[in-house]
């Protein structure tokens, strides 16, 4: 699909863009080429999404328990 | 007693400025306890392996205090530590066996959600918590430590190069393939679930 070729240069920028690892000139380009193509818009939020949901569902907090025997491991004042 | 003593003041003063700086380091480190542990858990299979890989960190970091270079990343230097930890004590698990080619590309898993469900609006909630840890701890560890640093740790990827010892462009492939894989894994979960 003709569509897919053009949007290879977004697949390659969407990751650092998501990670905010571009530069401000690239973050523009990118923006630019995502407010133009709704194709890659709508698998930029996609993305985002994804992102988000794996940090959420593999947010595990830590038992008390482990707090506990950490701040025992601190050395003790004289 | 004979030759040349630091004057007892002196010393004495050295000693105190000392622990009250180690004192101070052990506060900052124990801050960090909840972000290092969210990463752990991720790295390792269980819970358990987790807290024990995050008790010998704090455990190690506390007796190299001296080794960490005041004003650097102290959330980094940790990480190291820990990363170093789960290689040298051999607890990641085995390679995944069964990975195959996964060239479907990065739209691959919300091409296959949309063709199950053409006008959602947010197609992510389709999947449930359990296939997105299931199918994260599928991915295999030199994809999946990157992915946990950047995704779940909040590093950069010049932090994750570091803590891992590899190239910045290693990073930056790693996590497009690591992603690719899980989306791929999270895709086959998300189309078991509607069978």
């Amino acid at each position: 699909m003709a569509f897919e070729s053009i949007c290879e240069k977004c697949e390659e920028v969407l990751q650092p863009y998501l990670d905010r690892e571009l530069d401000e000139a690239e973050r523009r380009e990118a923006q630019a080429h995502l407010d133009e193509c709704g194709y890659c818009a709508k698998r930029y939020h996609f993305e985002e999404d994804l992102r988000r949901f794996v940090r959420q569902a593999c947010d595990e907090p830590m038992r008390p328990e482990l707090k506990a025997k950490l701040a025992a491991l601190r050395t003790p004042l004289l | 007693m004979s030759g040349p003593v630091a004057e007892p003041e002196t010393s004495a003063r050295r000693l105190a400025e000392e622990a009250r700086d180690r004192a101070r380091f052990e506060e900052e480190v124990l801050e960090l306890s909840d972000q290092v542990y969210r990463v752990a858990r991720r790295l390792v299979p269980t819970r358990e392996e987790a807290e024990d890989l995050v008790q010998e960190t704090y455990a190690r970091a506390f007796r190299s205090w001296r080794s960490f270079t005041p004003g650097t990343n102290l959330r980094a230097w940790l990480m190291r530590i820990l990363t170093n930890l789960n290689i040298d004590r051999g607890r990641r698990e085995q390679r995944t066996p069964d990975v195959r080619p996964m060239e479907e590309g990065d739209y691959f898993l919300y091409n296959k959600l949309e063709e199950a469900t053409p006008d959602e609006e947010r197609i992510v909630e389709r999947l449930s918590q359990d296939s997105v840890v299931q199918a994260l701890a599928g991915v295999p560890h030199d994809f999946r430590d990157v992915i946990v640093l950047v995704d779940i740790g909040d590093f950069s990827y010049g932090e994750a190069a570091q803590i891992l010892d590899i190239p910045i462009g290693t990073v930056m492939s790693r996590l497009h393939r690591g992603r690719r894989i899980l989306k791929s894994r999270l895709a086959e979960v998300a189309v078991g679930e509607e069978a």
